[in-house]
C-alpha cells in the first residue's frame, strides 16, 4: 500500500468548519454544551469529542488592522509517534496506511499518550476513562474513500492522497505562495501524515511547535530505561546465583541452636 | 522458639516489613505488565490491563503508608553511616566477595543493608510521588508529567534489581537471617557472625533480649 498524507493548505482554510462537522458525522461523536469563551472558535480545544478543531487567531496585518488565522487542528499521525511509543495496552498503534489508529476497547485511560504528544493532541474522557483522538478516519481510507474531514472542504484547503504526490504539490505551493510560506511536517517525527502548507511563519501559529519530537525524557524512559532494567533483574538473579555456587552464602561460624545452617565459606 | 535465641526485630518491624515487601513484589509485577508488551500477559489473572492498573495504583497506596513508617522507624539505624568502620567495611566489600581475614565488625545493620535501605527510601519517595502525578496528570504541565514518567522508571531500574539482591541475602545468601523477619529470634550464633558489634553493645548494656531467660 502506497503511503497516503493529508494535506492541509491553511492558504486556502476560511474557517468554515465543515470539516469539524463532518468528523463529528461520520465518527459519530456528539455535541456537547458549549460556552462564549469570547472568540469565534468553538470548541476552545481539542475534545474526548471533538477530534478537529479549527484554530482562529487574530494577527495584525501590518497596516494597523487585523486578520485572521486558520488552522485546522488535529492528529499530525506522526511516522515516530510518541504515543505508540508510550502506549502500554497498544491500543495506539501504526496502521498499514502508516497512520496511527486507536483501538478504543484497549485504551485503559493511563494517559500517557496525553502528556507525550508533542502536538497535544489525545484527550482524555473522564467518563468513559479512555483516550480518544482522530484516525485518520480508518474505516473510510481502508475502504479507499477519503477522510470525512477532506471529503467535506469547499475550498480545497484539504486533499487525501500518496505521500509522494502530496508532499510535491505542497512545496509547488509554497512557491507560489511565496514569502514566508512553509511546508509543515515533512522533516520531523519522521514525517507527519497531515502536513499542513503554512502561508505565515511556523512560530506565528498559536499551539504549533517549531521544532517537534518525541520527548527526550520518553527515548530514556522507552528505550534506555526499559532494556536496562531487564538487564539489571537479570544480572542481579544471575549474579546472586553464582555467589551462592563460588563463594558460597555467609553462615554463621558455630553450630549452636542454627537450623538451616549448610554450606560453609 | 528455642531457649537461648535472640531477638532481633519487634512484631510492628515485621509488619511493616512484610507489608512493604509484597506490596513491592505486587507493584513489580503488575507494573512490568503495564511496562512491557510482552510480559501483558500478566494481565491476565486480574481480568485486562485496565484492572491491572487499578491493582498498581491501589496497592501503591499501602507502599507509601508502609514506606513512610519504614523511614521513620529504621532510619536512625539504616540511614546514617558510620565512620570510618563503615568505610573500612565497605572497602573489604563486607567479606562477601573475595576473602577477608578481619571483617570489620557491624552493629545492627551492615553498610550494604544502609545502601540498600537508602535506596529504597529515595527511590521509594520518587515512586510515591511521581506515581501519584502519573496517576492524576491532567493538572499539571506535560513537561513535569513527562520526567515524572521518566523518574518512575528510573525506581523501577534501582528498586528491583536491590530487591532480588535483599532476597538472595535475606535467605539462602546468609542462612539463618531470614527468622528475623518470620519469628523475630535469631540465634546467638548468627548474630555473632553477621551484627557482632551490635550483640556487644545489647549484652553490656543488659538490654539483650534471650528467649528462656
Amino acid at each position: 500500500m502506497t503511503e497516503k498524507i493529508k494535506l492541509c493548505d491553511l492558504s486556502k482554510c476560511y474557517g468554515c468548519r465543515a470539516c469539524q462537522v463532518a468528523c463529528k458525522q461520520w465518527n459519530q461523536l456528539p455535541a456537547k454544551q458549549t460556552y462564549n469563551s469570547g472568540s469565534y472558535q468553538n470548541p476552545p480545544d481539542l475534545q474526548p469529542n471533538n477530534w478537529v478543531v479549527i484554530k482562529y487567531q487574530e494577527i495584525s496585518d501590518g497596516n494597523g488592522g487585523v486578520k485572521w488565522l486558520f488552522r485546522k487542528d488535529a492528529c499530525m499521525h506522526c511516522t515516530d509517534a510518541a504515543c505508540v511509543k508510550v502506549c502500554p495496552s497498544g491500543a495506539l498503534y501504526y496502521t498499514k496506511q502508516g497512520t496511527v489508529g486507536i483501538d478504543n476497547g484497549k485504551c485503559i485511560g493511563c494517559k500517557e499518550c496525553v502528556a507525550v504528544c508533542p502536538f497535544g493532541v489525545p484527550k482524555y474522557d473522564s467518563k468513559a476513562d479512555k483516550v480518544s483522538k482522530c484516525d485518520m478516519c480508518l474505516s473510510r481510507i481502508e475502504n479507499d474513500m477519503e477522510p470525512a474531514c477532506v471529503k467535506a472542504c469547499p475550498t480545497g484547503a484539504l486533499q487525501f492522497g500518496d505521500k509522494a504526490e502530496m508532499l510535491k504539490a505542497a512545496y509547488k505551493r509554497v512557491e507560489v505562495l511565496g514569502g514566508d510560506a512553509t511546508v509543515y511536517g515533512d522533516k520531523f517525527v519522521g514525517g507527519t501524515h497531515m502536513v499542513y502548507i503554512l502561508p505565515e511563519k511556523v512560530s506565528v501559529y498559536d499551539g504549533l511547535p517549531e521544532y517537534p519530537r518525541v520527548p527526550l525524557n520518553v527515548i530514556a524512559w522507552k528505550d534506555w530505561l526499559k532494556p536496562l532494567s531487564l538487564l539489571a533483574v537479570g544480572g542481579a538473579i544471575a549474579g546472586s546465583f553464582l555467589h551462592y555456587i563460588t563463594h558460597g552464602p555467609k553462615t554463621p561460624d558455630e553450630d549452636g541452636n542454627q537450623v538451616n545452617a549448610k554450606g560453609g565459606e | 522458639m528455642r531457649k537461648g535465641m535472640i531477638k532481633a526485630t519487634d512484631a510492628f518491624e515485621r509488619i511493616i516489613h512484610w507489608g512493604l515487601a509484597i506490596s513491592c513484589i505486587v507493584l513489580i509485577i503488575s507494573g512490568l505488565g503495564m511496562m512491557y508488551h510482552s510480559f501483558s500477559f500478566l494481565s491476565i489473572p486480574v481480568g485486562g490491563l485496565k484492572n491491572l492498573k487499578y491493582v498498581h495504583n491501589f496497592t501503591g497506596l499501602i507502599f507509601i503508608v508502609a514506606l513512610l513508617f519504614s523511614i521513620l522507624m529504621w532510619w536512625k539505624e539504616a540511614g546514617i553511616f558510620k565512620f570510618p568502620e563503615d568505610v573500612e567495611w565497605i572497602k573489604a566489600a563486607g567479606g562477601y566477595l573475595w576473602h577477608v581475614d578481619n571483617v570489620p565488625e557491624v552493629g545492627k545493620y551492615n553498610p550494604g543493608q544502609k545502601i540498600f535501605f537508602l535506596a529504597v527510601a529515595l527511590f521509594g519517595v520518587v515512586m510515591a510521588v511521581s506515581g501519584l502525578i502519573m496517576w492524576f496528570p491532567l493538572s499539571l504541565p506535560v513537561v513535569w508529567v513527562r520526567t515524572m514518567y521518566f523518574l518512575h522508571a528510573l525506581g523501577f531500574f534501582v528498586i528491583t534489581p536491590f530487591f532480588f539482591v535483599h532476597l538472595y541475602l535475606g535467605t539462602i545468601g546468609s542462612p539463618g537471617s531470614a527468622s528475623a523477619m518470620f519469628s523475630g529470634w535469631v540465634t546467638r550464633a548468627w548474630a555473632k557472625k553477621q551484627h557482632p558489634k551490635w550483640l556487644k553493645e545489647m549484652e553490656e548494656s543488659g538490654k539483650l533480649e534471650v528467649y528462656g531467660e
